[in-house]
């Protein structure tokens, strides 16, 4: 399929963290005057191995050849050095300090620095590759998408040959979007290989000429776009539909409605009305950025709805979230373990304290010990490793940590749980065994399940709603098969019928 | 006011306000690589005291300088040591600095108390001390002054018009550019601690070569804090640094005439106050922060290891 010979190529690429696989054995080439798409759900892998290509980790097995000499990065600087280089989501820019400044750190042309000339020679730059900044603003006064092109300059004013992007859109207003494709396009045109990481299909369709498809840590598929007839073919092959094992999922007559909502309305959310009832879980799948994080802040009390209803256990939103129930009321588990479900720093006595100090408390005191007990009946129930609960929440690996949130949320016998991706970057055992207790906990909870996982989904959901740019696209019971065969274009946001 | 006062009192700022024109520059190179510098004090006078050792053992009063800039640029490797390789917290050990400083000087100088040195003495420079109204009060100080004359914008043309001074002042800002950028960010912290340990060693140096010569208990008196004072003061930019100095040296040597014309009746503690109150003042003002007057944003932060 090519005549050249790659410009960098990978060869069986393996990294674990802990039990975790994130990568598992990863083979892919990167030709000059190419864009190629890195195309996964969140927790595929993506960045873990364009982290290893850009020098910041290291595999654990596999080569790295570099115009086919195998080589060992151990720094980004070996990487840079080698011609690959990454632009991070999150910008590694000097705000204080202008555009030119920040692009000559490290790469000046002489000793002294002449601002007209960094200027002009910054300008030169930018203009051969369509690109539009002023050098001499300071960064803090510039655009997202303006700061990601300081970054674009840096690597080009190093001469890299392979360029990536870590999700380059997330940031970008449509407009800024179409402005870093045209730069791709005159970047590929002069020979450099652009490698971008996306979970976006609109714009893999618009802008990639090689697409590979990561699922749990291996590239499952790698072809041309022209070989993809549309959207829908490749949001099949991206959420694939392969799994190991079934859960066994018993039956549950579903209770009374535990949360209700009508016609919700906040930021970035379309009017949106569902119900939930007790013993059953709804899945609300889609691609993150679709509404799924505004409709969580409501239910989870941490924003108010702006327009419309939510009760909650029968309460209005404004009843319920003052004061809510010590036992059988709401638990959360968030997306983000480290910062929001817990505190990395606090034992984990004191993260199970967190949100359950209220069923340890007498009077005004602490119930330190009964906290201990309990903690320590979550380490055992749920094989937590390490097994010290005066261990920090920092030292346990995320499925550990998730383990003992689940634990810790159940332990006040929900209600309602709002479970927002509890499985992500989880290894297969971890998942299976968060599966089997968010299932238990239907005995006595309604279960609402954001996820971007399909498989997910349709291991744990009794229904499924479809999120597509702040609304449902469908609603249906998993038992639907011609609308579950549905989901892939349903997320993708085609029309389906 | 008649204008030979203010020549008098313009002659006085320039000369008491050398020593922290040094150390402020210090203090502003060192903590524009991102360091907080609490220490300064403890430097200056443990400089005062090396400064003044090693003109007492050589006699030659540039040895002396050399010894009080090694000493402080000593001292803050210790700083170095405790944020850079410890990460530390970086507040708590300048303050220890300080408290070391002092006793540590005192220790060690307390048997040559009343000992009088030849150290460094007035120059008149040729032709330019002759210029009219501004020669006498510019160009009849020590060779220091001179020196400090061309510090300020060396060390202003350094910060931003070099690769060094670019590395250095990004290291201050977001050390993982730098990182990025493939430079290392503790390398120049280190850079920022000793160069800038070196000028306040200059500044403590000046006090028991230049100012007085001989070693007295307590001599850097309270210097150290005014420099860290004016470092704000200056938004960490050697050019306001030499405003800051003067500017407070000035208003001491004026409230001191104040006193001994005896004007005013004031009492002599308000006056003795005014500068601080100033000081305190200034601080307030500045507080107001305005683009390009913040202070670098990873300052006092330590790095990550590893980074």
């Amino acid at each position: 399929m090519h005549t050249t010979q790659p410009l960098v190529s990978l060869e069986g690429i393996c990294k674990s963290f802990g039990p975790v696989k994130a990568n598992n054995n990863i083979s892919l080439n990167f030709y000059p005057g190419r864009i190629k798409a890195l195309l996964g759900e969140n927790g595929a892998g993506k960045s873990t191995l364009m982290s290893m290509l850009a020098g910041s980790l290291q595999p654990d097995a596999g080569t790295i050849r570099v115009l086919g000499t195998p080589v060992r990065f151990t720094s980004p600087r070996h990487a840079h050095n080698a011609g690959i280089g990454m632009v991070y989501q999150h910008f590694k820019l000097v705000d204080s300090m202008t555009v030119a400044e920040n692009v000559m750190l490290g790469q000046e042309d002489g000793f002294l620095l002449h601002p007209a000339k960094m200027y002009a020679s910054i300008a030169t730059l930018a203009r051969t590759y369509g690109i539009e900044i002023d050098p001499a603003a300071r960064v803090e006064d510039l655009s997202m998408g303006e700061r990601q092109r300081v970054e674009i300059l840096k690597l080009l004013r190093r001469e890299s040959s392979v360029l990536i992007f870590d999700e380059p859109t997330a940031v970008l207003t449509p407009k800024e979007t179409e402005q870093l494709f045209y730069a791709f396009q005159r970047m590929a045109a002069l020979e450099k290989s652009i490698v971008f990481i996306s979970h976006k299909l609109q714009e893999v369709m618009e802008i990639a000429d090689e697409i590979a498809i990561l699922r749990r840590g291996e590239v499952v598929e790698e072809f041309d776009r022209e070989s993809v007839p549309d959207k829908t073919t490749l949001a099949s092959r991206m959420i694939g539909r392969s799994m190991n094992t079934e859960m066994h999922r018993p039956a549950l007559a579903p209770g009374e409605e535990v949360v209700v909502v009508e016609n919700l309305e906040v930021k970035g959310l379309q009017p949106l009305s569902f119900s939930l009832r007790k013993s059953e879980v709804l899945a609300i799948a889609g691609v993150a950025g679709n509404g799924q994080k505004e409709l969580v802040e409501v239910l989870a009390g941490l924003c108010a709805p702006r327009q419309g209803n939510v009760r909650l256990l029968g309460k209005s939103w404004k009843e319920f979230f003052p004061t809510p129930p010590k036992v059988n009321g709401l638990a959360y588990i968030p997306e983000d373990r480290q910062g929001m479900a817990t505190c990395p720093d606090l034992s984990l006595v004191d993260n199970l304290l967190l949100t359950s100090r209220e069923i340890f408390t007498e009077g005004m005191l602490l119930q330190r010990s009964a906290g201990l007990a309990a903690t320590l009946q979550i380490i055992s129930q749920y094989d937590v490793r390490p097994g010290n609960p005066q261990a920090s929440g920092r030292s346990l690996s995320g499925g550990n940590l998730q383990k003992l949130v689940i634990g810790r949320e159940l332990l006040r016998q929900p209600a309602v749980i709002i479970a927002e991706n509890p499985t992500q970057g989880l290894d297969i055992a971890a998942t299976e065994d968060v599966w089997a207790r968010l299932l238990e906990a239907r005995q006595h909870a309604g279960i609402l399940l954001v996820t971007g996982d399909v498989n997910e989904a349709l291991q744990l959901a009794d229904r499924i709603a479809v999120m597509y740019r702040g609304k449902f696209v469908d609603c249906f019971p998993v038992t639907d098969a011609v609308k579950v065969a549905q989901i892939g274009s349903m997320m993708a946001g085609v029309a389906y019928r | 006011m008649t204008f030979a006062l203010f020549l008098k009192v313009l002659f006085s700022a320039i000369e008491q306000g050398t020593p922290l024109l040094y150390a402020t520059l210090g203090a502003i190179i060192t903590e524009r690589s991102g360091v907080l510098n609490l220490g300064v004090e403890g430097m200056m006078i443990v400089a005062a005291f090396a400064g003044f050792f090693g003109l007492h053992l050589t006699g030659n009063p540039w040895l002396g300088l050399l010894a009080a800039g090694i000493a402080a640029a000593f001292m803050g490797s210790l700083h170095g040591v405790v944020c850079l390789v410890f990460q530390g917290n970086q507040v708590v050990s300048g303050l220890a600095l300080t408290i070391l400083g002092l006793g540590l000087a005192d220790f060690l100088g307390a048997p040559y108390i009343g000992t009088v040195t030849k150290g460094f003495n007035p120059i008149a420079l040729p032709w330019l001390s002759s210029l009219p109204v501004l020669g006498p009060v510019l160009f009849t100080h020590d060779v220091l002054v001179y020196i400090s004359f061309l510090l300020a914008p060396a060390a202003w043309f350094v910060l931003t018009r070099t690769r060094w001074g670019l590395a250095l002042c990004a290291t201050g800002e977001n050390p993982q550019a730098v990182a990025a950028a493939g430079l290392s960010p503790l390398a120049w912290r280190w850079v920022g601690i000793v160069v800038g340990g070196f000028l306040i060693g200059c500044g403590g140096g000046y006090l028991s070569l230049a100012s007085s010569h001989e070693w007295t208990h307590s001599i850097s008196a309270g210097r150290g804090w005014i420099a860290i004072a004016l470092v704000i003061f200056s938004f960490w930019r050697p050019g306001r640094a030499v405003l800051g100095a003067y500017l407070f040296c000035g208003v001491s040597a004026f409230q001191l005439r104040l006193q001994s014309a005896g004007v005013l009746q004031i009492p002599t503690w308000l006056l003795d106050m005014f500068p601080y109150l100033l000081t305190l003042l200034v601080l307030l003002l500045s507080s107001a922060r305005g683009k390009g007057r913040a202070a670098p944003k990873a300052l006092g932060v330590n790095l990550e290891p590893g980074a």
